[in-house]
């Protein structure tokens, strides 16, 4: 069934688009994380322009977290206060992204932006998830107990404050300055940016692991529904049609997800994550470094 | 009053004199053709559309060695064509050639391939053919590869074409063509030209409008999108949530 996508201005095929939120919905649910890494990617792959792309997945990625953070309010695991630092530092983050997007995609690198931030973040944080994995997996064996959590320097920097519900009390630098980076690729990968705001969180941070998911969708949900609006406005590539096909399959499939991924254990599931992450970025740093079959391209005048 | 009837009587005299200067009607109506539809209308269930365009030769200008050209443009829109270069090994874009009225759509159908129905030059005069389309460039770059890889990415998409024989012609008199706009067709005025030739000269031509334009629900959310993009946008994140709320109600654990 074709449905025409208003703002991409093309016809899609429903139940591939439908598919697509299906597949990823599952993995995200399996691994708790948004999946938008994993959605930008594939609409670029069916031929969705990249801007068109990134918009509407950072809006799905955001519908797709709301029932994930009601589930997390609902249990009492979200803090709120570190929610609202690390979404501040976020809001910022996202209008310096949306402004630098707008510039790439005038100076026709868009493309080229998308998929360099795409191959640097996934290669870094799937090459540490599979390293932590694995280092987590013999530690297992070998039975070492680790402190509740490590104190860094930059915890001691100015402007502390209590964060009573994650049961720290260090400066607000730390988790905005997180924040901020986390908005940026959020408005220029169009990913909710889970996949690396809750290590950074439980690793840098210190955040009870209870806590972390609840706070970090929390971040998530303003952050990609931030990026949503400043991308329809400076953009005009948020594709509701395309976003609400999506998150018909991503609901479906992030339950079937979550009901498999209770039958793994933690730092398994973790390992996967790492090489789906890691096989991204090698799938993309591949398609820049070969030879294109088309080396022209088109495109419309901005 | 009497001024007033004179100068009707100079405007009548005017008009009788410039009647003379046009064509006879005769001339004209040696080829009828209309079109299967004037409007296309784009809609959510939209996956391109076929339009059907007849007619019939009349009178002397039918008979054997008449030819039929019909073409249909699109409103013509700016583009940019960039070439990938290799930087510190990776593709990226580099040059790139800027074409300010490039048709958005183009599709030419003949009865026979047009370089042998018509020559060279009034190919030319009447922009008739892939080959002399007028795209305007506008660049540094003076080089024809980016006007064929325009050419030839636009083909692809099915946005460009050439047919020739894809027009049918029936004892030398009733003429048919089917062209076929796919979905990524921009909405605006498409003109339709149809040609009779013969013997490398067009002895009789007609000109149809037709219209692409959004219509149902995609029309209205673009139409949003453009004029509100702050509540547009807004909309967007209220819809997500209320998406996203719905499916923890219904898969509530």
């Amino acid at each position: 069934m074709q449905v025409y996508l208003p703002i991409a201005e093309m016809s899609v095929d429903a139940f591939l688009v439908v598919g697509i939120g299906l597949a990823v919905g599952l993995l995200s649910g399996l691994f708790g994380v948004g999946g938008g890494f994993l959605m930008t990617p594939l609409l670029i792959f069916i031929g969705i322009p990249s801007a068109v792309a990134v918009a509407t997945s950072a809006n799905q990625t955001m519908g797709a977290s709301v029932s994930g953070l009601i589930a997390h309010w609902r249990r009492g695991n979200v803090d709120f206060k570190m929610g609202s630092v690390l979404t501040a530092g976020g809001l910022a983050g996202s209008a310096l992204g949306v402004q630098l997007f707008a510039l790439v995609r005038q100076a026709g690198q868009l493309d080229l932006v998308v998929a360099v931030f795409y191959v640097v973040v996934l290669g870094i944080v799937g090459g540490l998830m599979v390293a932590e994995s694995g280092r987590a997996i013999l530690r297992r064996r070998r039975q070492v107990r680790r402190r509740l959590h490590e104190h860094f320097w930059m915890h001691g920097l100015p402007l502390k404050m209590r964060f009573r519900q994650s049961r720290l009390y260090i400066s607000v630098i730390p988790p905005a300055l997180i924040g901020f980076g986390i908005g940026l690729l959020s408005a220029i990968m169009g990913v909710g940016g889970g996949f690396v705001l809750v290590p950074a969180m439980i690793y840098l941070l210190g955040i009870p692991t209870s806590v972390v998911i609840g706070t970090s969708l929390f971040q998530v949900v303003f952050v990609t529904a931030a990026v949503t609006v400043l991308q329809a406005v400076s953009t005009q590539s948020v594709d509701v049609v395309l976003s609400l096909l999506l998150m018909a399959g991503a609901v479906a499939g992030a339950q079937f997800g979550a009901a498999l991924g209770s039958r793994l254990r933690g730092e398994e599931t973790r390992g996967l994550l790492g090489l789906l992450v890691l096989a991204v970025a090698v799938e993309l740093a591949v398609g820049l470094v070969r030879r294109p079959d088309e080396l022209f391209s088109l495109g419309p005048v901005l | 009053m009497r001024a007033g009837a004179a100068r009707a009587c100079a405007v009548l005299a005017l008009l009788a004199a410039l009647a003379d200067l046009l064509p006879r009607p005769a001339a004209a109506q040696a080829l009828l053709a209309e079109l299967s539809q004037r409007e296309v209308a784009v809609t959510t269930g939209f996956s391109g559309a076929e339009l059907l365009v007849f007619g019939t030769v009349t009178g002397e200008a039918a008979g054997p060695g008449a030819e039929i050209i019909v073409s249909l443009r699109g409103p013509t829109v700016p583009l940019v064509v960039r070439r990938k270069v290799r930087v510190a090994g990776v593709w990226l874009n580099g040059p790139s050639e800027r074409f300010d009225a490039a048709p958005s759509f183009y599709a030419v159908a003949s009865t026979r391939p047009v370089e042998t129905i018509l020559p060279a030059e009034e190919r030319r005069r009447l922009r008739i053919g892939l080959a002399s389309l007028p795209l305007s460039p506008r660049g540094q770059i003076e080089n024809p590869d980016f006007r064929q890889a325009l050419i030839d990415l636009k083909s692809g998409l099915r946005l460009y074409g050439e047919d020739p024989g894809g027009v049918r012609l029936v004892a030398d008199r009733l003429f048919s063509a089917r062209l076929f706009l796919p979905s990524a067709v921009v909405p605006g005025l498409y003109r339709v030209e149809i040609l009779l030739v013969r013997e490398g000269r067009v002895m009789a031509a007609r000109d149809l409008a037709l219209t692409v334009v959004r219509s149902g629900t995609s029309a209205e959310i673009w139409r949003f999108a453009r004029d509100q993009p702050l509540a547009y946008g807004i909309a967007a994140v209220l819809l997500a949530a209320f998406a996203g709320w719905l499916g923890s109600v219904l898969f509530r654990r």
